[in-house]
Parts: C-alpha cells; structure tokens; sequence
C-alpha cells in the first residue's frame, strides 16, 4: 500500500484537482454557456501563488507554511473573481459557439502575456516554488477539503432558488427572462463562481507542480477538461467530478496497464507508444455510446426506485 | 511610413494570410453546412501532407513503426498533391462515419461532435506520430519546377521580395474560393447542400439524400484540407504530426472573424489577421498573437457575426 | 432504461479492470518493468537504470534522439561486460511534454521500477517541476538536454551532461568574424517560448557587443511559428551582415530557408537547437554555409565516439545528432560511476536507498571520457566540458546528402 500511494501520490491528488477544474467549468454551464475560460483563471492563480511564495513571503528553511499557501489561494481567488466579472459582463452576452471561442481568446491573449512579461519569468516561468508538505499525497489535506466544500455547496445549490435560477436559464434563457429572472446576472455568476473556483486551484498546483510557467492552462488544457465534463455527464456535478478524475488518470492507467507483466511484447508496446490512440479513441466511443455522459440524474433516480422497491 | 516598407508589410500580410485562409476554407465549408466546428480539420490537413510525400516516393525516417518504409512510385508533385488530397478527402469520409453520424442520429448536443472530433484528431495526429516518427519531412526541393524562390514585387534598388510558394498558395486559395462559391450557388449539388444546410428535414422531405450530401460536404472539406496541408508543408516543410493542429486555434480566430459558415468570410478573415499581424512593430512582434486574439473577442462583442456572417446562425 | 442499465454495468466491469490494471503492477515484489527489449533486460538481476523522455507530444523528437542515444549505450556497455559482470537496464518512460507527465513518470521509476538513477526529462520546465520529486527520494538525476539556467541548483541530487550556453556561443561569433572581418551589423532572431533560446540569444548579443559589432534588431518569434516572411523582411532590410538565430531545429531551418529565398546572402549563424543532422531535411540546399557552436561534434576524435558514431550511422543511417550522444553520455557516467562504485564495495550488497546516495557522489567525483570529450562535474552538478565546436553545414547541391564540417 505504501508503494502504492508512493507511486501513485501524485496522480491521486491530480485527479481531485482535475474533478475541480471539471467543476469549474460545469459552474457556468449550470446556466448553459460554454466557457472555456477556467484554465486561464488556473494560470492566473497559479502565477500569483507562485510570485507570492517565491517572492513575496521568503521562507527561508524547512516546509512552506500552510497558512501561506491558504493565504494565496484566497489571493487568488479574489483577483480571478474581480477579473471574471470584468471578463463575464461584456463576455456573456454572447452564447453557444461564439461565448467558447471568446473565452478560448480570452485565454490565448493571458497565455502571450506571460510569455512575454518579465514577473512571470518568460518561457522559463518560475521556479524553486517551496513545498509545504514533504510528499505529494500530502496535497490530499488541502485538495479533498476543498472539493468536499464545492461539492456540498453545488448539491446545495442545485436545490435553491439560485440553482433552479440557473436551470431555467439554461433550458430556456427568454422564458426565464420573462418570469422575472435576470439571466445576464445569474450568468455572470456562474461564470465568476467558476473563475474563482480555478484561480484557487492554480494556486495550490503551482506548489504542487514545484514550477509554473506559461505551459500551463492553455487550449490544450480546456480541451481535456471540456472532454471530461461533457463524457461525465452535464446534469449533475457529480459528472464532473467523476469526469476530471477519469480523464486525469486515464493516460496513467494506460501506462501501468503496458507495464503490466506478461503482455505480448508488441502489445506492451502499443500501450506504450500508443498511449494516446487509445485515449483519443475512448473519447470518440464515450461521446457516441454516452451521449449524456457517464452520469445523469437519472441515474440516482433509479437507485432510489431501487431502494424503495426492496 | 515609407511606401517601399508599407507595401512590403501589406504583401506580408497577405502571404501569411494566405496560409491561414487556404486553412480555413474547408474548416468553414462543414460549419456552413452541419452547422459544427470540425476539430479534426487540422489532423486530415496535416494527413494529406503525409500522403503527399508519400506519393512523391519519399522515404520517412527510423523512428516510427514504418521505419525507412517508401512507396515503390514517385508521382509528380502535381499529381501526388490531387492523389493526396482524395485520400485525406476519403479519411474525411470514414471520419464523418465514425464519429459524426451517430450523433446525429442521435441528435446529440452540438457540443458532444466538438469533442468527438477532438478525439479523432488525437488518435490521427498519435497515429501518425505512431507510424512515421516525429521527424520534420520537407518535399524536395524541385517541387516547383524552376520558378524562382522569390518574386520581387519592388524595384532592384528597392526590392519587396515574396517567396513564390507563397503567391502560389495565395492564387489557388482566390480560385478555390471561386470555384466553391461557384458551386455553392450555383449548381444543383450546391443548391442541394445548401437546402441540407437549412433544414435537414425539410430537404430529405423533397427527396434529396441528406446523408449523400453530407458525405459530400466531408468529402469536399478533407479534400481541401489535405489539398492546403500539402502546399503549406511546400512552403514551410511537415514540422511533425502536430502541423495542422497548430493552425487550429488560429484557424478558428480566422473562422469568426470573416463570419461563421461564410466561405469569402474565411479568406477575409484570413488575411485581416495575416495584415494585423504583418503591422505589428517589431518591437512588439512577441505580442502579435495577443493583438489577434484581442481583435478577435473584440470583434465577437461589437459584432458577433463576424465580417461577412449572416446575422442568425444559432446552430450551436 | 435495460440498455442504460447494461451500459453502466459495462462501465463498472471497465473501470474494475482499470483499478486491478493499477495495483497488479504493484503488487510483485519485484519490478515489473521491463521496458526496453535489450538482449540482456532478461536477467533479473540487471540494474535498472531510468530513461524518462518525451516519446510524444510536439517535444518527441527530441525524446526519440535521447533514447535511441541511450540505448546504443545500453547494448555497448552490456556487450563489454556491464557492471563487473551484472548488466544494466534500460527502463524507458514516457514523459510526454507536460509537467505532470514528468512528474508522474519520475514517480513510477522511483517507486515501481526502482532505478538507481534517472536520466531524463527532455525539457527544462519539465526538470524545474520532475527533479524536486527525485531530490526529495534521494535519487541522482542527470539532464541530458537540459540547458537553463537553475538545473543543477534544484538540489543535491541533480546533475547535468548538457553544457549550458555560456561557453559554446561566442565561439561561433568569433568564427564568423575570421570569414569575414567586414562585419558590422548584426541582426538576432530568437524563439521566445522556448527557454534555452531566451538565454542562448542573451550570450550572443552581449558577444556581438563584445566584439564592437552592432545590434540592429531582435526579432522574436515562437517555435511553433512556421512563417517568417514579416520578420526575415524586417530584418533583412536594414541589410544585415551576419545573422543569428536561436531556436530549434524545425523553426530555425524554416527561418534559414525562407531568408535565404528572400534573397539573404550574408553569414547566419545557428544556435545550439540546430545541431542535429533534422536540421537537413528542414532546409536542405539552403542550410549550406550556416555555422553552428557544437556541445557535440560526430567528428571529435576518440575511442568511444567512434565506436558510438559507426553504430548510429548503421542503425540511423545519418550522423548523430547531440541529443543522442548527451543521452549517451548520461548513460555511461552512470555506468562508469556504478563501476568504480562497485570496486570500493560490491554494489549488489548494498541497500538501494545507500546505493543511489553513493552513486550520486560517486558520479560528481568521476571524470569521463565521453563521445562529448573529456566530461566532469562542478560540486553542484553542472558540466564541465572541455570541447566546444563551430561546424560549418555543407550540403550537396540536390540538398540530400548534410554534414557539420568542423572549423578550426
């Protein structure tokens, strides 16, 4: 067990992160937008925890205090929320295809700006980040809090006013409009709640990766997370969760799979190198085979039928 | 500014423009007509550059499955390019089978056909990476016969060089958009792509093979993607499986900018950030993608249409 | 509802088999990782040795060139007898071009394959975020291509054969000036996003400077661009009489070719990315004339880099790039420390946790002779290497056959 969680440590806490990220991104598709705009508020927050903490708050010997790290994660969740009602006011009065493709601009336009600001270290990026655990697992202390609160709060919210807002956004933003709903408010909302959501994870993944740089939450990254949450499913946040986690392992359990003992050597081979085939294929075949996604309230429904039956 | 430098800049821009408008041609065409963005694009525009030097007998290097491999034949460049183009074209093909068709039986969330076609890019783009290695492979040097590398555009004092490939690719995309706008409006096959466009059911009401069409839109589209592949990579060689992929992003930016779905749109669009980009100072050259993705989210809230869009496209 | 029902228990039985996929290969005693066919990976007593490079993603190239480097070291210094007899063993993982793909193949060498040493990752970033893991599990890695500034100072545990740029540039400069002593001014290309140009570039204009020369612009671009016609007019306009760029194979040899078709006829000197015979198939003819400061040349005379050059050029059929001889010579630091290791106490006896502390002071104090030339290392891990090269590129004129042909 112990080699296990040794090996696997860091895989484990980047699967929570990635059911974070996949419920950053599901917030504002609550009320039906598509924004891919969450990896860019993850650069953002990963930047200033990483300018904060190298900078900032020195440290001089031994583990990186806790209280700091909690620290910059607030830091950064104040400034992606004041930047994501900035970016969400002008932004969200477009909808469908053309709020994605403003939003993967938005992104693009803070990627070239790290690139090219002397703060953020260039193509370098920053690096020597302190630590404030000793192993990764560890990370677990602050990553599993922190998607318990989403998650608490977003089954919560599904069931208030607030969340029955957003529904009746999305499956019909003028019906809403007409009973008295402002949807440009309640949108801006979510798409800020998702902002803040990110930016907080940046910060702890700038600690957790030891470096940050200006690689880090670009379209490539929305991408893997567009994928997870709409192969988890968009009906309920627990799709989301279970997506990010999926979809974060899945290359690694496709290589301990080719390392696995005993397998023909082509086929250990294509495993290996073919890694990436057979990821493409599993989301063309999840997208065909689950058009819902993997987990739809249904779902629970049926478990409780179930359960009242027996 | 001097009149030697700006006509130089504005030749500039439209010789990178041209790439991105040769890219965003077919890109468009199954926008305009499913109403989706084909992700996969760049993978079948980087795959018939593959073809392409395939054809020409070309041998690809050692690390990849088909180390060392080479066709037995060595096709002309014009030749392989019009064989290579149909072979993408039929990729495009296979490709609406397997990962578009059921979800439009389906008729899924619009949504779910951007992923699925992510995902056949990866798996096209590994495959490749898989086969071929990620070695860079550039056509040899006589593609062109003797034309001259470069044009010179100003005087022999003053000269305004643009290199011949480039004025190559800039010409064949005005006469693809020609010939698409051609028929698009005016043949039968056009118009009945264009019904299909407007309202599947409708269309397969009056009798016309919805999905025929649609094969054909694919057909149509990978055909010119591998078509624009094969000329970029005589411009800047196939740097790898990635190729297409990278034009990608900025292909979309071309996309919105000239009009969702409108074909002149994608060349305007095309050669607007070709033009902003060449006018960048140089001093800030670093920034010129920042510029043109700035223009971008500008442009979608003062008018999301796009340039030459129509005022309605709700599909997504 | 049956078929939704039938789908998620199909689900279930998927994700079951993954989970017992993930602990199987955990569960032996012994590593299961056997990755690399070598005719000797067979014996169970051979000592694992860590290559984690990147085999795909946009930075696979450079991986493919560290490992086929690698492994002709591999085959080499098994066919001569491994470790007094023990072989050792190439464990490949695959590092994609990511932070965490690194970071997570790092983790599985150290834990489940249980490597002494690792060799690895291919890109700077990726050693900035990879390297902390294996100086907190105390076991020694050495970059093979990694050049930024701040590597060897991660930590104790961290070593480098790739020479970082300081030294190799000026060379190149200073070679140019002996083919022309006319040079005035000076025109810099640089990839911005790629972080062994940025300070590669910095060493070329301050030596431009240095040597009373001027600077009359810094053009940057990406490499991932493809397009260079806005800055090779820019630049070429202000009528250069030397160019230098730092980039990497692919966008360099683009931007070569397309000066060149926009009438360039000066000098152009290539940075450190250009030294890999890929640079040939990127602007064949064109590249005629370019020079280029080497960390690596094929033509440095030596036993070892012979017999390393002859086996490439049979197995590859071109000459070897750097990537593969630094890959190379990562390997046989590892072996030649691990030998004389071995002579102080036999290392099959000892612990692995002492084995990987020992050997990562045996290889700081160890000197080698490399196909890199003589090699050793500074207290903190950096490379000290004795031959740097300025080559010149000459190709035929069908632009099919490129050698580095050696200055000086």
């Amino acid at each position: 067990m112990a080699g296990f969680l040794s090996t696997y440590g860091f895989l484990i806490v980047s699967m929570v992160m990635g059911a974070l990220l996949g419920l950053s991104l599901y917030l504002p598709l609550m009320t039906g937008q598509l924004s891919l705009a969450s990896p860019g508020f993850y650069a953002l927050g990963g930047y200033i925890a990483a300018i904060l903490s190298t900078q900032v708050f020195k440290v001089s010997d031994g583990l990186y205090p806790i209280g700091l790290v909690l620290l910059e994660m607030s830091i950064a969740g104040v400034v992606s929320g004041v930047l994501g009602v900035l970016v969400g006011i002008p932004a969200l009065r477009l909808r469908g295809i053309y709020l994605a493709i403003a939003t993967i601009a938005f992104v693009e336009v803070l990627r070239v700006l790290s690139l090219n600001l002397d703060i953020t270290g260039g193509a370098v990026g920053i690096f020597g980040i302190p630590q404030p655990f000793l192993t990764p697992i560890e990370y677990l202390w602050i990553v599993i809090p922190l998607l318990l609160m989403s998650m608490v709060l977003l089954y919560r919210l599904e069931r208030i006013r607030l969340g029955r807002a957003f529904t009746a956004i999305r499956e019909d933003e003028l019906a809403a409009g007409a009973m008295g709903i402002d949807p440009t408010y309640y949108k801006v909302l979510a798409f800020t709640l998702g902002a803040i959501l990110a930016g907080v994870v940046g910060a702890v993944s700038a600690h957790f990766l030891n470096t940050w740089n200006a690689r880090q939450g670009t379209f490539d990254a929305s991408i893997v997370y567009l994928t997870s949450v709409l192969i988890g499913g968009t009906r309920t946040f627990v799709g989301p969760v279970l997506g990010g986690m999926v979809f974060t392992a899945l290359p690694e359990v496709l290589r301990a799979i080719a390392d696995t003992a005993g397998l023909p050597l082509w086929l250990a081979q294509f495993l290996r190198d073919g890694r990436l085939i057979i990821f493409g294929l599993l989301i063309v075949l999840g997208t065909i085979f689950f058009p819902q996604g993997l987990v739809t309230p249904d779902l629970f429904k049926r478990r409780k039928d179930r359960k009242s039956q027996s | 500014m001097d009149i030697t430098l700006f006509v130089q800049q504005f030749l500039n821009g439209l010789s990178i423009g041209s790439i991105y408008a040769i890219f965003a041609l077919g890109y468009t065409l199954i926008f305009s007509i499913l109403g989706i963005i084909n992700f996969a694009h760049g993978a079948l525009f980087t795959l018939g550059a593959y073809f392409t030097y395939a054809l020409m007998g070309e041998a690809f290097g050692l690390n990849g499955l088909l180390a060392n491999a080479a066709l037995p034949v060595k096709l002309p460049f014009a030749l392989a390019l019009i064989l290579g183009s149909a072979l993408a074209g039929l990729v495009g093909v296979a490709v609406e089978r397997i990962a578009f068709r059921p979800l439009r039986r389906k008729r899924a969330d619009s949504l779910l056909t951007v992923v699925s076609s992510l995902g056949v890019a990866l798996v096209i783009v590994n495959l490749i990476q898989y086969l071929v290695g990620a070695e860079n492979y550039t056509f040899p040097g006589n593609t062109y016969g003797n034309l001259p590398a470069a044009i010179n555009f100003g005087t022999a004092e003053k000269p305004i060089p643009i290199r011949t490939v480039q004025v190559v690719i800039f010409g064949v995309s005005v006469v693809i958009l020609t010939i698409l706008t051609y028929f698009i409006n005016r043949t039968k096959y056009g118009k009945a792509m264009k019904a299909v466009a407007e309202d599947p059911i409708t269309a397969s009401l009056l009798g016309i093979n919805t999905d025929g069409f649609i094969v054909l839109t694919f057909f149509i589209s990978s055909f010119l993607a591998g078509l624009a592949g094969t000329l970029v990579a005589s411009s800047v060689s196939i740097p790898g499986p990635y190729f297409g992929i990278a034009f990608g992003l900025k292909g979309l930016a071309v996309i919105v900018l000239g009009g969702l779905g409108s074909i002149p749109g994608a060349v305007l669009g095309g050669v607007v950030i070709g033009l902003i980009e060449a006018f960048v100072p140089a001093d800030y050259s670093a920034y010129k993608d920042a510029f043109a993705f700035g223009i971008l989210f500008i442009m979608l809230l003062v008018r999301p249409q796009g340039l030459l869009g129509r005022r309605f496209v709700q599909k997504v | 509802m049956k078929k939704t029902a039938v789908r998620t228990s199909a689900l279930f039985v998927a994700f079951a088999f993954l989970l017992s996929a993930c602990t199987q290969t955990n569960s032996g005693p012994a590593p299961t990782t056997t990755t690399n066919p070598s005719p000797t990976a067979g014996s169970s007593n051979a000592i694992p040795i860590g290559i984690a490079l990147a085999l795909t993603s946009n930075v696979a190239l450079l991986g493919q060139e560290g490992v086929a480097g690698a492994k002709i070291a591999e085959k080499y210094f098994n066919d001569k007898g491994g470790i007094d007899g023990t072989p050792i063993k190439l464990v490949i993982q695959d590092t994609g071009g990511e932070e965490a793909g690194a970071i997570n193949a790092f983790q599985t060498l150290i834990t489940q394959s249980q490597v002494v040493g690792i060799v690895g990752p291919t890109l700077s970033q990726q050693a900035f975020s990879a390297d902390p893991i294996a100086e907190r599990a105390k076991v020694p890695v050495l970059g093979a291509s990694n050049t930024a500034k701040g590597i060897p100072e991660i930590g104790d545990y961290v070593a480098r054969v790739s020479a970082p740029v300081a030294i190799v540039a000026p060379n190149s400069v200073k070679a140019a000036l002996k083919i022309n002593p006319n040079i005035k001014k000076v025109a810099v290309f640089y990839a911005q996003n790629d972080a062994f140009s940025k300070s590669e570039t910095g060493t070329f204009q301050e030596t431009v400077k240095e040597q009373g020369l001027d600077v009359v612009t810094v053009q940057k671009f990406q490499t991932t661009d493809t397009d260079f016609q806005t800055q090779a007019t820019n630049a070429i306009n202000l009528k250069p009489d030397l160019i230098i760029i730092s980039g990497l194979a692919t966008d360099g040899g683009n931007l070569v070719r397309q000066l060149r078709e926009l009438g360039y006829k000066n000098i152009i000197i290539g940075g450190n990315g250009f030294n890999t015979s890929s640079i040939f198939t990127v602007c064949k003819a064109l590249c005629d004339g370019v020079l280029v400061a080497q960390a690596y040349s094929p033509d440095h005379v030596n036993e070892i880099n012979k017999t390393f050059r002859t086996t490439y050029l049979n197995q590859y059929k071109k000459e070897p790039p750097q990537f593969s001889a630094q890959a190379f010579a990562a390997v046989q630091v590892y072996v030649e420390a691990l030998q004389a290791l071995d002579k102080k106490s036999e290392i099959s006896k000892l612990p692995l946790a002492q084995l990987r502390t020992e050997l990562n002071k045996q290889l700081l104090a160890g000197k080698y002779d490399t196909p890199l030339g003589e090699i050793a290392f500074t207290p903190v891990g950096d490379v000290i290497q004795k031959d740097f090269y300025v080559a010149q590129l000459k190709v035929d004129k069908d632009g099919n056959n490129g050698k580095f042909a050696f200055l000086k």
